[in-house]
């Protein structure tokens, strides 16, 4: 159920509302815009009957949430929701004008590569870098990544590139760790219904990047969001990665329309990442291209300073200059979609 | 005052300053102490007048006192309410574990 209140209600009012709401055992989310304040009730709505919330002072309408997700969807807020990562020294935001691009090795190999690929990228304008510390491989025998070792790693590049950092955690074991050394943490697309690890993550203090899982639904994916912010976190960026299909030509088959169907479901942003989505590193730009027209906040691109020689998903990275190509052409996207890349800091770039 | 007299007076307020929210910090775990206890308290008085634990009404009503207070202070209201209900929670926990 959400409540908007009239223009110019009193605090007061708000308050008095929140507390009839709160008194049967429901909790409530405000969300304040210029001209009109959304309260959202939270909790079973059947405790909301006996209450005569459309005679309360300041409400103007009372309208019930049908859909099974309640803060990530788009009635909950007023305005769409931008989300902050980073501390002083390293920021990116998601769902503002500008769009984000975080850029980066499949899984951290060395740190003589992470130290090429971050200076790569950031010189090609990225503002995020990515990197996999744990990595959930289909096969036991295959790479796991370098864990802890990659996360220090991660956090010292982030330190001396002014990149802010997003890697993968997949247990609940992992998440204090993950958290001490990265800005935004990841959900990957096999852990998106993994709830005690979503749980988890509500209670952490770091923005979240909630991957769409292979074979999940835009509801199962917004059920997943749910359950970070019922927790207490309300910094999640939902990220399109493609879906299983009978199509065997790609890896999988990006679904660009559920780019403007979340946007229109949630207040949440939204990115993609077109490097799982094709599998093919060919592939990579036209499916970025296509995701920033269908209205994405940006994208994740994995970027390797030798692909061939990559020890995780080699096929689907792009070499450096691959990429400056790409961010160079996604210039002319944006614009037309309405969008801009961020500036690139003078001080990132003496660095270099 | 020279500059570098300046940010070594700047640098001996900032270790002061740490010291004062050490010491609110510790008055603060204190009063949640004090506040465990009294839960605790009115949690055996409910036992004993055949009353539940659980009272949302009453949750409720201290929810908007303290945003009351909050407003008043000048303080964000939201933060101050997340903060609340975690206390709230914590105090009928203690309850129920009498």
């Amino acid at each position: 159920m959400i409540i908007i209140t009239r223009p110019f209600v009193t605090d007061a009012e708000i308050d008095h509302i929140r507390e009839r709401i709160e008194s049967v055992g429901m909790r409530t989310h405000l969300s304040r815009g210029e001209h009109r304040t959304i309260i959202g009730c939270i909790g079973d709505e059947s405790l909301l009957d006996e209450l005569p919330l459309r005679s309360m002072p300041g409400v103007e309408s009372v309208t019930p949430v049908l859909k099974p997700y309640k803060l990530a969807s788009r009635e909950f807020a007023v305005d769409r929701t931008v989300v902050r990562v980073g501390g002083r020294t390293a920021q990116a935001t998601f769902g503002g004008e500008a769009l984000t691009v975080i850029a980066g090795p499949c899984s951290v190999e060395s740190r003589a590569m992470l130290d090429a690929t971050a200076a790569a990228v950031r010189d090609a304008g990225a503002t995020m870098l990515r990197g996999g510390a744990f990595k959930p491989r289909t096969s036991p025998y295959a790479f796991q990544g370098m864990g802890v070792e990659a996360l220090k790693m991660l956090a010292a590049v982030r330190a001396e590139t002014g990149l802010p950092v997003v890697t993968e955690v997949m247990d609940t074991r992992q998440v204090d760790v993950v958290a001490e050394h990265a800005d935004m943490l990841q959900v990957g697309a096999r852990n998106m219904q993994n709830f005690p690890l979503l749980a988890e993550l509500g209670r952490v203090r770091r923005p979240i990047l909630l991957k769409r899982g292979l074979s999940a639904t835009i509801k199962e994916l917004l059920m997943a969001a749910e359950y970070i912010m019922a927790n207490g976190n309300h910094d999640v960026v939902l990220c399109e990665r493609g879906i299983r299909t009978f199509e065997t030509a790609t890896r999988n088959t990006l679904d660009v329309a559920a780019i403007p169907v979340l946007k229109r479901e949630s207040h949440l942003p939204v990115i993609v990442d077109p490097s799982h989505a094709g599998g093919d590193a060919d592939l990579v730009a036209p499916l970025a291209f296509a995701a920033i027209a269908a209205g994405a906040d940006g994208l994740i691109i994995e970027v390797h300073p030798d692909p061939e020689r990559a020890l995780s998903d080699g096929d689907q990275s792009l070499a450096p200059p691959a990429f400056v190509q790409l961010m160079t052409q996604l210039t002319a996207f944006a614009a037309a979609a309405g969008r801009r890349l961020p500036e690139v800091p003078a001080t990132t770039r003496a660095v270099a | 005052m020279s500059e570098s007299a300046k940010s070594n007076e700047a640098v001996a307020e900032l270790a002061r300053c740490r010291d004062e929210i050490e010491r609110v910090d510790r008055e603060i775990v204190r009063l949640l102490a004090d506040r465990v206890a009294l839960g605790q308290r009115t949690g055996a008085l409910k036992r004993d007048a055949g009353l539940p634990i659980l009272d949302p009404t009453r949750e409720a009503a201290v929810i908007r006192r303290v945003t009351t207070v909050a407003r008043e202070a000048g303080l964000p209201t939201e933060p101050v309410r997340e903060i609340f209900w975690q206390i709230v929670g914590m105090s009928r926990r203690a309850q129920e574990r009498e």
